[in-house]
């Protein structure tokens, strides 16, 4: 249960091989090991999902039917170590689905989110850690919507599949590179400009 | 301040783990989901043939109820299974069990009614059959229990206690 909400990003190598373990020892007949998947991956299908703009509740049913998925096809996953790419793919691709069929999507409303920012009353030690997370929200918020969401997924996921990116992006394949460092060179120039 | 690719990446996974978290269930619910599509079998409901009430020490009047623990036995064709809810530490309640014969089982908790796919808390029964909800949901509620036979075996069919309180 170590790897419960432990939070992914690039540098978190560990979730990934916990993840590539869980599989194989599920693929070998361990069946517990498929919650320590379930487990560890959650976490990181829910802000992939999200980063498409899905609701809350619509995200939870397309991570569920994701998982649904992969038990049922646990075949087509030739390589344990695909299987991060696999789930994130299949999410994403089931989450576009969604939106596009039900129209059920819609921006996750920066008021809503504004609203958990954390509170500057909190205890001293934890100041200098909110005050850049303010910082780093207020620079997010001045980038287009689609870099905010590019750099969601792309902080969730290292390495995704980029043609499902740009299909939940609605963007061409090819410009998902070029805009990801963009967008991540705005951000950088966001931060400068408010400290 | 010149951060890396990396480090502002890793700063907005951060972000968003802050400000839009999964939900704390959201794992519970993809394995009940999950169970539930394994399940082809009708679920046996178990008959509750059994209550004991106890009350710890000799406490005086006006103690709080936690105190109390409460031990409940229900039984089916084949199993039976006991439940004891009691006092925990830091004033919490928390929900353990067995079932006899011993069993490998998946175990849910949920409210009564409600469909398993909705339940929201799980646990492992071991190789002796037991398993614990160290904070169980308040309220009403039910077991469902899940065999885990292992493949090839003989595959016991699942069943799912009446509805108690917690």
């Amino acid at each position: 249960m170590a790897t419960h909400g432990a939070p992914g990003g690039p540098t978190s190598s560990a979730l990934y091989d916990a993840a590539t373990d869980s599989f194989r020892r599920w693929r070998a007949g361990e069946e517990p090991a498929l919650d320590d998947l379930v487990r560890t991956m959650s976490p990181v299908l829910w802000h992939v999902v999200r980063a498409t703009g899905l609701d809350r509740e619509a995200a939870e049913d397309v991570i569920q039917n994701t998982w649904l998925t992969l038990v049922r096809s646990a075949d087509s996953v030739r390589d344990a170590q695909a299987i991060t790419r696999w789930l994130c793919t299949a999410a994403r691709r089931e989450a576009w689905r969604v939106s596009k069929s039900a129209a059920r999507t819609r921006p996750v409303e920066d008021e809503a989110l504004d609203a958990r920012l954390p509170a500057h009353s909190s205890p001293e030690s934890e100041v200098v850690s909110n005050d850049e997370k303010t910082l780093l929200w207020q620079a997010l918020g001045r980038l287009p919507e689609r870099c905010q969401k590019l750099l969601r997924i792309v902080a969730w996921e290292p390495r995704p599949d980029y043609s499902s990116v740009a299909d939940t992006l609605d963007m061409p394949i090819g410009s998902i590179g070029p805009t990801r460092r963009r967008c991540l060179d705005k951000l950088r120039g966001e931060l400068g400009s408010l400290t | 301040m010149t951060a890396t690719d990396d480090d502002l990446l890793r700063a907005v996974a951060l972000l968003y783990e802050d400000l839009d978290p999964a939900p704390h269930d959201l794992a519970d619910g993809v394995m009940a989901r999950l169970a539930v599509e394994d399940l082809e079998t009708e679920y046996e409901l178990l008959t509750l043939v059994e209550r004991v009430d106890t009350r710890v020490g000799t406490r005086g009047e006006g103690e709080p109820d936690t105190t109390d623990t409460v031990a409940l036995e229900f039984a089916g064709a084949r199993y039976r299974v006991l439940v004891r809810i009691g006092p925990a530490d830091g004033g919490e309640r928390r929900l353990d069990g067995w079932v006899v014969p011993a069993l490998p089982m998946r175990v849910f908790l949920g409210p009564p009614g409600d469909a398993l796919a909705h339940t929201r808390q799980s646990a492992y029964a071991d190789r002796d059959g037991r398993f614990e909800f160290p904070a169980p949901m308040g309220g009403e509620v039910r077991l469902w229990l899940l065999p885990q036979t292992g493949r090839g075996t003989e595959s016991v069919p699942p069943f799912v206690t009446p509805p108690f309180l917690v």
